[in-house]
């Protein structure tokens, strides 16, 4: 098993890129991981297209010499994941649903505040940083995007941010869940809650579930390994292999 | 007074119709909702044009060629014409003959595919009671006693609130309601809605219309 000092990396890491910022501190100067690939976060919308790209991407980082093991930095991810295959080698992926838990520490923890705080939205760097969260740069993003789209009808782009607006109309909560101490990333989300009118809570993360998964702290109750030939499949609520 | 329309005027307009629903332009979709209905146009077909405009936003959303807010829009715009359908589809005769209870379960704040639902469902003859989103399993099992429910709609878009549906089910169950239950969003399965007994599922606003008439059948 892998540990902190341990020298010799044997496996390939694949992970969203909502966690860079998180992972790349908690690798520290000498990392664990042999290679990595981050696939871009808004794949999360389309799960099947970010089933296909990780599915290739396995392929891709098990073609890299001196790799044993391929670990997921990913989640279920709205069925995206299911299905997802082992190839030459094992894969090692988090039993949790998204990234929220796994930024949180613990799915228990995910489930009590999404009970206690109906109205949350959770911000992360990672989300911060992808420009799509509920704020300024989303509408700036969508402005750009539908004035494009529809160049000739004003009316229909004011009417389109406006039904974005109103998608978020349930919401009243930015739940920052902080595992870096990010001022700058903490600061945008604080002013996107400003502009929305949201009040701010600020949520200390819990970076033992990622740090376990890549050092190498593979329990069966949080971690599945799924062995070659198998795939990532559901027995109700829970990950397993099949 | 009441003249007949040349079918080639009529078509005219039902397509003129859905396509402004397709391009989400409300004012266009309500006038030519008026117009269809002063020309007298048989109010199941200025509905069959509006269901039309609003399968074809569904497929093009699912085909990831348009955002969610171009759909809201669509959705928009087929409301304001249903305002002004859903008078003259009631004087006709048309009165709805079961009454449907949907909502999001507990945990879960996505709503736009429930009110797609909601809304062809009302397009379709159905009396619909929209418990909005975060519901409790309770506050179904009393609307569906007060309303004398034929048919329960859950709606979930995290798999993490999909438990809340089975609970949910469960409960009808122990219960004893009567109505049955369809239950839908992106990550329900078939298998899914097996598992936790509900009696049907459909993966977007048409077929949930088929299913709906299919389970009061
Ligand atoms: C739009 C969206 C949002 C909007 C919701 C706005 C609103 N008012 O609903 C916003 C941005 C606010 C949002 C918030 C969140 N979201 Co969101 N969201 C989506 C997204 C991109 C699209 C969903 C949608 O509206 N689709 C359009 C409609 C038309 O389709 P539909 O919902 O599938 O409905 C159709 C069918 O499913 C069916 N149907 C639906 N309901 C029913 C009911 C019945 C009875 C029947 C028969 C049929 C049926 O018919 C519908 C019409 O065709 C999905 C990804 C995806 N592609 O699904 C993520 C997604 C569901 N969200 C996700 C997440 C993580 C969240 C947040 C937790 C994010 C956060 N940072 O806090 C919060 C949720 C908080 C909460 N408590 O609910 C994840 C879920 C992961 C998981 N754990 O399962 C997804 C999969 C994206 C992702 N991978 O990250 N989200």
């Amino acid at each position: 098993m892998n540990g902190p000092g341990q020298t010799q990396p044997d496996y390939g890491l694949l992970a969203c890129d909502v966690f860079a910022d998180e992972l790349v501190a908690l690798g520290g100067e000498s990392p664990p991981w042999r290679a990595l690939t981050f696939l871009e976060m808004g794949l999360h919308d389309h799960p099947d297209q970010l089933r296909q790209q990780v599915q290739s991407s396995i392929a891709e980082l098990e073609a890299t010499p001196g790799i044993s093991r391929i670990v997921l930095a990913y989640g279920l991810c709205g069925n995206g994941l299911l299905g997802v295959r082992a190839g030459r080698v094992p894969l090692v992926i988090p039993r949790a649903h998204d990234c929220i838990a796994m930024l949180l520490g613990s799915a228990a923890r995910r489930q009590a505040l999404m009970r206690d705080v109906p109205g949350g939205y959770f911000y992360s760097p990672g989300w911060i940083r992808g420009g799509r969260v509920p704020g300024p740069e989303r509408d700036a993003y969508l402005r750009d995007l539908f004035q494009e789209r529809y160049p000739d009808d004003p009316e229909l782009v004011e009417d389109l941010l406006e039904a974005d607006r109103d998608t978020f109309s349930h919401y009243h909560t930015a739940l920052y869940v902080d595992v870096t101490q990010d001022d700058g990333a903490r600061n945008k989300c604080q002013q996107c809650a400003r502009s929305l009118s949201w009040s701010f809570r600020m949520l200390e993360g819990d970076p033992a579930w990622l740090r376990d998964l890549i050092w190498g702290q593979w329990d069966a109750e949080r971690f599945l390994t799924v062995p070659p030939g198998a795939s990532i499949a559901l027995d109700g609520e829970a990950l397993i292999a099949r | 007074m009441r003249t007949v329309k040349a079918p080639n005027d009529m078509s005219e307009i039902l397509n003129t119709l859905t396509e402004s629903i397709k391009a989400g332009k409300r004012k266009d979709a309500k006038a030519a909702t008026e117009q269809a209905l002063s020309e007298n146009i048989d109010p199941q077909q200025i509905l069959a044009a509006l269901t039309m405009g609003m399968d074809d936003v569904g497929r093009r959303f699912k085909a990831n060629e348009i955002f969610v807010p171009e759909v809201l829009v669509a959705a928009r715009s087929m409301k304001s014409s249903m305002e002004l359908l859903e008078p003259v589809l009631a004087e006709s005769g048309y009165t709805p003959d079961h009454t449907v209870i949907i909502g999001t379960v507990e945990g879960d704040l996505h709503d736009i595919g429930k009110n797609l639902v909601a809304m062809m469902l009302k397009g379709a003859n159905f009396s619909v009671v929209d418990l909005g989103t975060n519901v409790g399993a309770q506050a179904f099992v009393e609307a569906a006693q007060t309303h004398k429910a034929s048919l329960i709609g859950l709606s979930a878009l995290l798999t993490t609130t999909m438990t809340a549906m089975r609970e949910a089910v469960a409960l009808f169950r122990e219960q004893g309601l009567a109505a049955k239950v369809m239950i839908g969003g992106a990550p329900i399965t078939e298998q899914f809605a097996q598992d936790i007994g509900a009696d049907g599922y459909a993966t977007d606003a048409a077929s949930s219309v088929d299913l709906a008439r299919s389970l009061v059948a």
